[in-house]
């Protein structure tokens, strides 16, 4: 009698540890992680699916992803058709009850954003990549990290209700922190206020909203699509015509239209990281603007 | 609860207001002006955000509103949470229903008449004559079917070489979503889980043509067939999935298998044999192992069989097994997923009982083929192919154009002007025994469209 007694209270410690162990949230992003990281603390275990050096929107349902959603309890998305090409077959072939869409298990963080660039009017394909219901690169801005935190800390809460005042307590100094570097990160880069300037691919919209500065052209001829000669050459036309200062361009892109306008106009190219991860040293959602604050500011050095 | 995010909005532009004076602690009187001036206009911008912001948020409320008034029922998987509640989008932008057509079309040319192409160009959404081919026109319908399925449909529409226009249920199945313990079921019309090509829609494929060997085990159409299939997800470290299907064993798309009454096989015609017992039931099994060696490269290894009865006799059997490797390799920095370098390989190996025990011609047909290609994504858009094949089997078969002894040589070149379309130029090099030129040169020029839902990505 004694030795089940003892068997079974083993089994219920085991039972009991084992549902004490760290909540498995699985992002989309790195960007994502960081943050879910930052809020979340010891109490949950974060893996990206995909790296900050990449652009998360071409990647593919490589088996070791399902691998990681199938025992996913939360899964964290940038949406806003940021993952269209992947995640619909990601989940179907995890089969995770817990993390379809709708349930708890499923957050998408751009439920929660004003996005921009949204497209009046009718649109086409023709457009190139656009995506209808806003640019889903609002991880850029500070600000809406504060909206991403708040949302992943209310889910946290919502499934480990045991650990929500940490959570809690652990966003107030992840907002109280982001409103105070926002400050700084901003005076910093008071010399771009308004200056015109112009982007590879329309992913520094936001960033552009934050930081008070113009995108007015980008590289690719339409989102998406790689530039021609003939885009090219109407470029450094308005280039030279609006003296347009900067370039900004992710690390990934090719840079030989960059380098390109850069002989032709002496337009300055400044590589920005996109994501937490871009660089190896990037490692928190913090670190990646202070690089992008630091690259931007050596900019204004001239 | 609009009015929190709008709260909020409000409260980062009044701590910039309220923390940014005490900032300044310019000693020269100018300085600190000119720096106040700058800083007032960088509060007047955050202000200005604010207020975008907030007309965003009214905006989005507002394009809500109205969607749902034109819409009365909301197909929106209802958020289980008050989180979401800033954007009310009824726009699919987080719907998961999907509807889909492409279209896939060859001009070609060879250096063998249209008959001969024919044997060679084998599957039926080949090219497969000089001239024009409408390969396949797809039409994909597919999404959730409540918190328990999903469901998929794909018909095909093609015009044949005689110009009819012919429509055919290539795939119509239901897949669970929620079973416990990692189990999966799928049932109804759908392609057997058989190596890494069978499953494959032809506006998925590398190249223009179906790899020799899987034409001949599994017909022009590939292996699919009418049945369920049930998966199982290992709850191992690395990705390991095992299926177990049984379908039906009659068909043109079950080639080496009951087939078609009166459809031919080493020179026997096959009967017409019905489901009498469970042994007359096509049985599958496959078990895919799937990893990342590398932040770069990822792997998939499988193994395949499938076995049932077929029709050159009453009481004949057929077995297929299979194995099956695949690796992507992607650099660190990648634009649009470009670079890469794949590589794909299969080899199969068919055993055919032919006619029964009794039949003084009782023989086994053993047929071996495999296939390998590579890939090289060498610039964003840029494909660059290449695919080597052979294909042997046992007996005298040098007159056989599903037997022979086979190879072929497939450079290609593929570019994708967007995500929704592709221009592919592909040229094939055939030694055969069957053709009395013993080689044929072909080359190929394929056009894809897509309208619609944006498809997959695949691995």
């Amino acid at each position: 009698m004694f030795k089940i007694k003892a068997l079974l209270s083993a089994l219920l410690l085991a039972i009991s540890l084992n549902a004490e162990a760290a909540m498995r949230v699985v992002t989309s992003t790195q960007d994502l992680a960081a943050i879910t990281s930052a809020i979340g603390g010891k109490h949950v275990q974060v893996e990206s699916l995909t790296l900050g050096t990449r652009d998360p929107h071409y990647a593919v349902a490589k088996p070791s992803m399902i691998h990681k959603v199938y025992r996913a309890d939360l899964l964290i998305v940038v949406g806003a058709d940021m993952e269209v090409g992947w995640l619909p077959p990601l989940i179907q072939s995890a089969r995770n009850p817990r993390i379809q869409l709708g349930s708890s298990g499923y957050l998408d963080t751009s439920s929660v954003i004003p996005l921009l660039g949204k497209i009046q009017g009718p649109i086409s394909r023709n457009m190139g990549d656009v995506h209808a219901n806003g640019n889903p690169h609002y991880w850029l801005d500070p600000r809406n990290g504060i909206r991403m935190a708040k949302a992943i800390t209310e889910r946290l809460s919502i499934l480990d209700p045991e650990n929500s005042e940490v959570f809690q307590r652990r966003f107030n100094e992840f907002e109280k922190e982001i409103k105070e570097k926002l400050m700084a990160w901003q005076e910093r880069l008071l010399h771009l206020n308004k200056k015109p300037v112009v982007a590879y691919h329309n992913s520094f919209l936001y960033l552009a909203n934050a930081f008070n500065f113009n995108i007015v052209d980008e590289v690719e001829s339409k989102p998406g699509i790689a530039p021609s000669a003939a885009s090219l050459n109407s470029l450094v036309k308005r280039i030279q015509q609006e003296q347009i200062g900067f370039l900004i361009i992710e690390p990934y892109y090719e840079k030989r239209s960059a380098n390109f306008l850069n002989k032709q106009t002496g337009i300055k190219v400044i590589v920005l990281p996109q994501s937490v991860g871009a660089y190896p040293e990037i490692m928190t959602y913090f670190d990646l603007f202070e690089t992008i604050v630091q690259a931007l500011e050596k900019a204004g050095d001239s | 609860m609009d009015y929190l995010c709008c709260r909020f909005q409000w409260l980062v532009a009044v701590g910039v207001l309220t923390l940014s004076p005490s900032v300044v602690l310019a000693s020269d009187e100018t300085d600190a002006l000119r720096r106040q001036l700058v800083e007032m206009k960088q509060q007047m911008q955050s202000l200005q955000n604010a207020y975008e912001d907030k007309l965003n948020t009214l905006e989005n409320r507002l394009s809500g509103l109205e969607e749902k008034s034109n819409k009365p029922a909301s197909v929106n998987p209802a958020p289980s949470s008050p989180i979401n509640s800033v954007r009310s989008d009824a726009t699919g932008n987080s719907s998961d229903f999907q509807i889909s057509l492409t279209g896939l079309f060859a001009a070609g040319g060879s250096s063998v008449d249209n008959d001969a192409l024919e044997g060679l160009q084998a599957g039926a959404h080949d090219p497969n004559q000089n001239g024009f081919t409408v390969q396949n026109v797809e039409l994909t319908i597919a999404g959730g079917v409540g918190p328990y399925f999903d469901a998929q449909a794909n018909i095909i529409y093609q015009i044949d070489n005689e110009g009819e226009t012919v429509v055919e249920l290539e795939e119509a199945f239901f897949v669970t979503k929620s079973l416990p313990f990692g189990l999966q079921v799928k049932g109804g019309q759908y392609y057997t889980e058989f190596g890494r090509h069978n499953v494959l829609h032809p506006h998925n494929w590398s190249f223009v043509d179906t790899p020799i060997i899987l034409t001949r085990f599994f017909g022009g159409d590939g292996l699919r067939s009418q049945g369920a299939r049930v998966s199982w997800l290992a709850p191992t470290d690395w990705y390991s999935e095992v299926y177990f299907g049984i379908q039906n064993a009659k068909g043109e798309t079950v080639t080496s298998f009951l087939n078609a009454a009166g459809e031919e096989i080493a020179g026997r015609t096959l009967l017409d044999r019905d489901v009498r017992d469970f042994n007359d039931l096509l049985y599958s099994v496959r078990w895919l192992n799937g990893f990342d060696v590398s932040d770069t490269l990822s792997m998939n290894i499988g193994l395949s069989g499938v076995w049932g009865p077929n029709a050159s006799g009453l009481d004949t059997d057929t077995q297929i097994v299979g194995a099956d490797m695949y690796f992507k390799w992607q650099p660190e920095y990648s634009q649009r997923g470009f670079p890469f370098v794949s590589s794909h390989t299969e080899i199969l190996k068919r055993w055919y009982e032919l006619g029964d025990n009794n039949d003084p011609s009782h023989d086994e047909l053993r047929d071996t083929g495999f296939f390998t290609q590579v890939l090289w994504g060498f610039s964003p858009g840029w494909v660059a192919g290449l695919r080597a094949e052979h294909a042997y089997a046992s007996g005298n078969t040098s007159t056989d154009p599903l037997r022979d002894n086979r190879s072929r040589l497939s450079p290609n070149l593929t570019w994708y002007p967007s995500e929704y379309s592709k221009v592919r130029l592909q040229y094939n090099r055939d030694w055969t025994q069957h053709l009395d030129e013993k080689t044929a040169d072909s080359l190929f020029l394929q056009v894809e469209f897509s309208l619609g839902s944006h498809s997959a990505h695949k691995f």
